[in-house]
């Protein structure tokens, strides 16, 4: 999986949020291809319609019509879909949504930094988790992504 | 000679006519005293007479009272039958009122079947009553034939005492005559010799008329022989008179105490109802003021239920408001993190991207801004853990304190370091606890004494905890029974004025700048809800400059 193009889906309701995440992208040494989509609706629309699945799931958890949970649990209790690595990505941290988002299969959680710098850098260490991990769940003591000091 | 002879039988004539007159006076004298004796006896009668009319007015005047009596006595009789009528209604009466209270009936039966002998007694004793009026009736009539009788014999005396006065006045004109004829006998011996052949048929007259006086004394003796008998007859009556009197005063006494008896009996029914009447009085006083206290425990009760209902509905309210209030705080702190995070992440997008671009003033308002930003954060973050205590599970576990305070230490390890603290913890107990919460308030406390500490001597903090009884513990708020687990967080920072000891648990309550000691106060807020939630209680002592003392106790079971 090196070399080749690494496929990202977005689903995020926010414009600001899906700015910093390109913005982010840009920055990273990876080559990847982005597509976003606004809710949890056009969200399952998209994973059940495309003939290509994406590589790695960036998931909101507030979204509209069709909230980030609902759409891990669809996503984890399809058989076509259940492999790809969902990362939930959101802006506070309650221990018990964590937790119950590691039972419904989620990959990584990472809570979304204020500063940009670190923004960026938590991006890029996902990304490279998710490479070197593929599509297995780690254990749940590495579930929540901190940044690390390089 | 010859007429010596006739001087010498002159002179013996008169010798004997002076002898016969002598004989006549004699003769009067006691004439007259019979005559003042039959005086006598006729004022003797008159008395007894008298006696007998004041006897016989007295005994009609005594049948009188008697039949007042005998009126009085029926009046009372059907006055006691009417009055049994009355009890006899009244006792039916007292039955229906009392039939419900059991006992109190019971009684009553007995006092009915009491009331009821009592009338067959009266009414005995009124059959007695009667006939002891019929026999006073017919003792009545017996004296009115006897009195009957009396007044005949009465009228009879009188009779005979008028026969015996004609007789006096006879006798009295008599005595007249022979006055007269004395008075002409002396003047016959004056005349001497004229008179004597008159004096010899005057001497046959009289010898005549002294057997006529004998006859007539004969009769006057036998009259007063008859006299007293009829005094005797009238002894022996006037005897059974007061003997009969005695009788009917014997009567008389006997109805008076029989009287006395029933009159006794009378007022002990009328006592006897009297106290029954109190005694229902009482009862019906005893309910009513029972009706009275049960009614006002139900309006009692009502107004409590109602008090309740309020309480219970205002503890709703109150407790969907503190529901409302902390989902609000969770809600409003919650989402207010994203535009916050945003604004930081774009102001540090520029710093970043556009720095060649901005002044130094201008780079470092952006820096100011950051730092309100961070504090934001900051503030937001602690309100919603202090929110958090309250919707997260508390799930009570049996936990080594040791465990928990190693986890701190870990969790500070850098801080501990830096400012060269000792943490002494070898002392402590098993307490059953929310593991997550109590781990939040031993960092709280521990964090804080580091933060407070004082910079001219190493910080120490000496953690401890024991199990007590409450009764040792002297505070009102813990139950003497039960048992306790007491922590102790004391250090020898900076401590605190001690009129701030209740102050420091305030949400936002802090005792220093933020340019000197950063954070929001709500550290300590959240370690006194976190003993709340364990149902403990928290105190805090210091002194300025002389460290501060923590003391927590939560019940050990």
């Amino acid at each position: 999986m090196n070399l080749k193009e690494l496929n990202i889906l977005l689903a995020d309701d926010d414009d600001d949020d899906c700015l910093f995440f390109k913005e982010a992208l840009k920055s990273s040494t990876l080559t990847t291809h982005l597509t976003v989509v606004s809710n949890g609706e056009y969200l399952m629309d998209l994973l059940n319609k495309t003939p290509q699945l994406p590589d790695v799931l960036f998931l909101d958890l507030n979204m509209p019509r069709k909230n980030g949970f609902e759409c891990l649990s669809e996503i984890k209790l399809s058989d076509k879909l259940k492999q790809i690595p969902v990362i939930v990505f959101s802006t506070s941290f309650e221990q018990e949504v964590v937790n119950r988002l590691y039972q419904n299969g989620a990959h990584y959680f990472i809570r979304k930094p204020s500063e940009f710098s670190q923004f960026k850098k938590i991006i890029q260490q996902t990304l490279l988790l998710i490479i070197q991990q593929n599509t297995k769940q780690p254990i749940e003591k590495n579930f929540v992504i901190t940044l690390q000091n390089n | 000679m010859a007429n010596k002879k006739e001087l010498d039988e002159f002179n013996n004539l008169n010798k004997k006519l002076t002898l016969q007159i002598e004989e006549n006076k004699k003769l009067a004298a006691e004439l007259i005293i019979a005559r003042k004796e039959l005086a006598f006896q006729k004022e003797e009668k008159g008395k007894r007479a008298a006696e007998l009319g004041i006897a016989n007015i007295e005994l009609a005047f005594q049948d009188d009272e008697k039949e007042k009596r005998a009126a009085e006595l029926g009046i009372a009789n059907i006055e006691l039958a009417f009055q049994g009528d009355e009890k006899e209604k009244r006792a039916a009466e007292l039955g229906i009122a009392n039939t419900e209270k059991g006992k109190r009936a019971e009684e009553l039966g007995i006092a009915n079947k009491e009331l009821a002998f009592q009338d067959e007694e009266k009414g005995k004793r009124a059959e007695e009553l009667s006939i002891a009026n019929i026999e006073l009736i017919f003792q009545n009539e017996e004296k009115e034939k006897r009195a009957a009788e009396l007044i005949v014999a009465n009228k009879e005396l009188a009779f005979q005492n008028e026969l015996k006065e004609k007789r006096a006045a006879e006798l009295g004109i008599a005595n007249k005559e022979l006055i007269f004829q004395n008075d002409e006998k002396e003047k016959r011996a004056a005349e001497l010799g004229i008179a004597n052949k008159e004096l010899i048929f005057q001497n046959d007259e009289k010898e005549k008329r002294a057997a006529e006086l004998g006859v007539a004394n004969m009769e006057l003796a036998f009259q007063n022989n008859e006299k007293e008998k009829r005094a005797a007859e009238l002894g022996v009556a006037n005897k059974e008179l007061a003997f009969q009197n005695l009788e009917k005063e014997k009567r008389a006494a006997e109805l008076g105490i029989a009287n006395t008896e029933l009159a006794f009996q009378n007022e002990e029914k009328e006592k006897r109802a009297a106290e029954l009447i109190i005694a229902n009085k009482e009862l019906a006083f005893q309910n009513e003021e029972k009706e009275k206290r049960a009614a006002e425990l139900i309006i009692a009760n009502k107004e409590l239920a109602f008090q309740n209902e309020e309480k219970e509905k205002r503890a709703a309210e109150l407790s969907i408001a503190n529901k409302e209030l902390l989902a609000f705080t969770y809600i409003s702190s919650h989402d207010m993190q994203e535009p916050l995070r945003k604004i930081q992440t774009f102001v540090s997008m520029i710093l970043e991207n556009e720095n060649k671009n901005l002044s130094e003033n201008g780079k470092y308002n952006f820096q100011r801004m950051q730092l309100a930003a961070a504090r934001m954060q900051q503030l937001i973050d602690d309100l919603l853990a202090f929110s958090r205590i309250n919707t997260t599970d508390h799930t009570f576990e049996k936990t080594e304190l040791n465990l928990i305070v190693e986890e701190v230490k870990a969790e500070l390890k850098e801080t501990i370091l830096e400012k060269h603290a000792t943490i002494i913890s070898n002392e402590l107990c098993l307490a059953n606890i929310i593991p997550f919460q109590f781990r939040q308030l031993m960092y709280n406390l521990v964090s804080n004494a580091l933060k407070f500490s004082n910079p001219a001597v190493s910080p120490q903090i000496l953690i401890k905890s024991i199990i007590v009884k409450g009764s040792q513990l002297n505070n009102e708020k813990l139950s003497p029974e039960k048992n306790y687990c007491h922590i102790i967080v004391k250090d020898n920072g900076i401590g605190f004025e001690p009129h701030f000891s209740e102050r420091i648990f305030g949400v936002f309550q802090k005792l220093h700048g933020k340019e000197v000691y950063g954070g929001t106060g709500i550290g300590l807020a959240i370690v006194k809800k976190i003993v709340e939630n364990h149902k403990g209680i928290i105190t805090a002592t210091g002194e300025l400059n002389k460290g501060a003392t923590f003391d927590i106790y939560i019940p050990a079971n």
